[in-house]
């Protein structure tokens, strides 16, 4: 049996070497740099051989992990190295994980907000010391920040994309309109075009609170209690009272609906605009063609002032099992899967933006104005990380609220108990 | 009040009069149930005592063999020649023994605690590794299994003192003792429902009732997002769930909703039975009723909604009711404006109300296809000579048709509310519990107890919470299911339509 696993591994060896060499000078040149890093690396794998490791990712990137992961095995001529790549959609990764951390995957793809639990649960590993230096280096500073619990870094940054932003039908928005909600909505309404965004779902919905100033901040020392950031109240139910009084102004042409319903609304010539995300993009892109427009949040105008709107923003991250056999390896394969080179080839081949400063400066993200778009909301963003069970029903319904018919958008009182009383469910363990 | 009395009220006065007769007999109904409870653990406890009583006169009476099997199972059987019998109780003996020794013990001796070693962090170089310390969960689990293998070795056990009795006794009688391939041989005659039972009970206890025991322990912990194995432990906290539950000043505010969401739930199921009941009906009278042509297609295009699955018209229903959902753009295209009615999102009356209508849908199909069977078995001489004593159709429904309907049907009609009360398909899949509110604890306007048990489960890991709902909901549908069924004539009077 082992002799076939060696000809398998030599025969996998022979082809990427050859494959390094069919391609242009700059790839070879890459992999020379990768071969002496590697032989500086092989030392960190401690006494661990005879390696077998299971890999979690989703559905649509299986495929790119399992190229990545023969290129990391690879890497490593002198070790026994088997990976076993495994489709399992990253939200249930965690769910996964609390019920049997001893069957689960080594290395897992995560979404921020699913960390605080498998910290809570000590069954992720903390980033290890060795490669913590560069990890933080590379990646944009915000993503480090959403990775960190208690100072400590626990999962290497592996996307920062997780993001919603203006879509738009250019032959309905006219240039520069894109940049107010103001005018956004006006011509839609001009063109009798809706406009569409998911305002009962929290996701969305705090942007009507974060844009006023009041963000979320981290939890409390209980790991489980939210904590927001120090607010202007006033400030506060102005921009819920003007996100209100715009979307009963434009009654008709404001909808709040799912945003699937926002690229067939493009498909039928019904709709004008919406906020959606960057999961949507390419059907979006389908049903605009060249009148696909992305932009940045657009900002509205609360009391004569025209404030930024505030948007949540996710990362992804790999994690590695608190479990595993193999810590050492399958923090060295963590790293190797959010390196540079494997952002990019993210990017290329599933429109992953990347967190990895180089990676996002590189020809695809730049060319792609949706990664665009979405990089520029992210400046304008709270991460979505840190983030109590309970923030989301009502953060939504508070959405909801703002939005409903019989809500008087200029009680200012009614708007002050709602938050009050959406602020102290979120807090209520 | 005397019968003749009665005769002489209006029928509304008769309404009147019955419904605070229901209301007045009702405590006695519900002491008396809970005295049939009492009554029922009086047995068992007697039961069990008589079983102890005879435990110990078997060994006071026994003889050597029969005294040693109360130490070494078998040993009765072995030494009056039953060797295959014998060396079966033996070994049950010895693979408990080892169960205990390596499983059972040392779970079961953590049960009292739910574990006391937490889960800790190991660093070698920069690495970081978990060693896991007690899963409470686990131990639960196992306990659970324990408890019951343990009882499982405890019937062997008496079972194997009381053959060992027997054996005795036959051979002082010098009666025949059956040899092994005898007994299995009775177990396909004299023992025929142990050898067609078994099969059913083991498998209902151990994905029935171990699963439920388990469940029913966690209402006692707390094991919620504060305390999620492997990280951290949970434990015993008595009755503190239920206190929860059922206060409303703590601050919190899980009190109110529960409390409010019960009142919806009640309300809920007695619309969602009734209407569909008694709309079903009707229906269903219609299409038998004489001289209606091409009976058979409306009775197959009512029973087609039946063929498409709940939650598919469900979520179907969903879609067209959305603010762009088919209905609204239909209306508007009649009208000629724009209609944009929030039929789920609005207020919470709106939402109810269009649940309970949407639920006549996927509901009324079974009622016509159950009552047009039945309405088709009334003997028509009833009617007949209602007709020559001058009954018109109104009293012939009152007086034929609904009393047979209601004898026949009153046990369905209970699991159909029973049923209701845990209708999670029509409430989840259409509103999703919406219109959402600030009032409630992780629950909107349209959750009944089942969706708000299903949400703090699956988004806010509350598992105590939940479970403690789920035995109270229990409770309430055991009770009202039991009490109704007693009282209704089908249970009172089993012979009156034979």
């Amino acid at each position: 049996m082992k002799k076939i696993i060696a000809g398998v591994l030599a025969v996998m060896m022979m082809t990427a070497a050859f494959a390094g060499c069919s391609n242009s000078g700059t790839a070879s040149s890459s992999s020379a740099q990768g071969s002496a890093v590697a032989a500086d690396e092989s030392s960190l794998f401690g006494d661990e051989d005879n390696i077998k490791l299971k890999v979690w990712g989703p559905d649509k990137s299986v495929d790119l992990l399992k190229k990545q992961c023969d290129a990391f095995i690879a890497k490593y001529p002198d070790k026994t190295i088997s990976i076993d790549v495994v489709a399992q959609g990253e939200n249930d990764a965690a769910t996964q994980l609390l019920n049997d951390a001893s069957t689960a995957a080594d290395v897992f793809g995560l979404p921020s907000d699913q960390l605080n639990k498998l910290v809570n649960a000590k069954v992720i590993q903390k980033v290890a010391t060795s490669f913590l230096d560069d990890v933080k280096a590379n990646n944009e500073e915000n993503v480090v920040k959403a990775g960190t619990v208690d100072d400590t870094l626990y999962a290497f940054p592996e996307t920062a994309d997780n993001g919603y932003y203006l879509v738009y039908d250019k032959s309905v928005i006219k240039e520069g309109d894109e940049a107010k909600l103001e005018t956004v909505l006006e011509d839609c309404k001009a063109a009798g075009r809706k406009f569409i965004m998911s305002a009962g779902d929290g996701f969305y919905a705090c942007m009507f609170v974060f844009t006023g100033g009041c963000q979320t901040a981290g939890l409390e020392e209980d790991g489980l209690t939210q904590k927001f950031s120090d607010y202007d109240e006033t400030e506060v139910i102005s921009t819920m009272q003007a996100f209100s009084k715009l979307f009963h102004d434009y009654s008709g042409t404001f909808q709040s609906l799912e945003v699937s319903n926002i690229s067939s609304g493009f498909a039928s010539g019904t709709c004008g605009a919406g906020i959606d995300g960057t999961w949507d993009s390419a059907s979006n892109q389908a049903a605009l063609g060249d009148n696909y427009g992305a932009a940045k949040l657009p900002t509205i105008n609360v009391n004569g002032e025209d404030k930024q709107i505030v948007s949540m923003f996710g990362y992804k991250y790999i994690g590695v099992n608190a479990a595993s056999q193999f810590p050492r390896a399958s923090q060295i394969l963590a790293n190797y899967l959010t390196s540079e080179e494997c952002q990019v080839q993210r990017a290329e081949e599933l429109g992953w933006g990347p967190s990895n400063k180089a990676a996002a400066s590189s020809d695809v993200v730049t060319k792609s104005a949706t990664i665009k778009a979405v990089l520029e909301q992210a400046k304008h963003s709270v991460a979505q990380a840190d983030l109590a069970d309970q923030f989301w029903d009502p953060m939504g319904n508070l959405g909801n609220k703002l939005i409903a018919e019989n809500t008087d958008p200029t009680n200012a009182d009614y708007m002050k108990t709602l938050l009050e009383d959406t602020l102290a469910n979120i807090k209520d363990v | 009040m005397k019968y003749i009395d009665y005769k002489q009220l209006n029928p509304f006065q008769k309404f009147a009069y019955n419904f605070t007769k229901f209301f007045k007999l009702l405590p006695g109904r519900v002491a008396s149930f809970f005295k049939a409870i009492g009554r029922f653990f009086v047995r068992l406890f007697t039961g069990i005592g008589k079983g102890v009583a005879n435990y110990v006169t078997r060994f006071i009476k026994g003889d050597f063999a029969v005294r040693l099997s109360y130490l070494i199972f078998g040993f009765g059987n072995l030494a009056k020649g039953q060797i295959i019998k014998g060396i079966l109780f033996f070994l049950s003996e010895v693979a408990y023994v080892f169960f205990m020794v390596f499983f059972g013990w040392g779970n079961l001796s953590k049960f009292g605690t739910l574990g006391t070693e937490a889960s800790r962090e190991m660093e070698v170089d920069g690495f970081t590794q978990t060693v896991f310390g007690d899963n409470s969960m686990l131990i639960l689990l196992y306990s659970v299994v324990t408890i019951a293998v343990t009882a499982l070795v405890l019937v062997i056990y008496i079972a194997n003192t009381k053959s060992a009795a027997k054996l005795q006794q036959l051979k002082s009688e010098g009666k025949h003792i059956m040899t092994f391939k005898e007994e299995m041989k009775d177990f396909l005659d004299g023992k025929f429902h142990v050898t067609m039972l078994s099969l059913p009970v083991v498998l209902i206890s151990v994905f029935t009732i171990m699963p439920l025991v388990f469940m029913i322990l966690i209402a006692f912990t707390n094991f919620n997002k504060q305390h999620m194995p492997p990280g951290t432990l949970f434990t015993w906290v008595g009755f503190e769930n239920f206190a929860d539950l059922v206060s409303v000043t703590s601050g919190g505010k899980r009190g109110v909703t529960f409390i409010e969401l019960t009142k919806w739930t009640i309300v809920w199921a007695i619309f969602a039975t009734f209407t569909n009941y008694i709309l079903g009906m009707i229906v269903a009278l219609m299409i038998n009723k004489k001289g209606i042509k091409l009976k058979a297609l409306w009775r197959t295009l009512f029973v087609i909604t039946i063929a498409v699955p709940q939650f598919v018209s469900l979520l179907m229903m969903n879609q067209m009711l959305q603010v762009n959902g088919a209905i609204n753009v239909l209306l508007s295209e009649i009208t000629g404006t724009e209609v944009a009615i929030q039929f789920l999102n609005s207020t919470p009356l709106m939402a109810r109300v269009t649940v309970i209508v949407i639920n006549c849908w996927v509901g009324i199909p079974y009622t016509i296809l159950s009552a047009s069977g039945i309405l088709m078995n009334i003997p028509a001489d009833l009617y007949e000579s209602a007709r020559i004593d001058g009954a018109g159709p109104v009293k012939q429904f009152t007086k034929i048709t609904l009393p047979y309907m209601l004898f026949v049907t009153a046990p369905s009609l209970i699991t159909q509310f029973v049923g209701n009360i845990n209708n999670f398909n029509v409430i989840y899949l259409l509103t999703g519990g919406g219109p959402s509110t600030e009032q409630f604890y992780q629950a909107g306007y349209t959750d009944i107890l089942v969706t708000w048990l299903f949400k703090l489960t699956m988004s806010q890991q509350d598992y105590d919470l939940a479970a403690a709902i789920g035995i109270l909901v229990f409770i309430v549908c055991a009770t009202l299911s039991l009490i109704v069924f007693n009282m209704s004539k089908s249970a009172k009077d089993e012979e009156a339509f034979s």
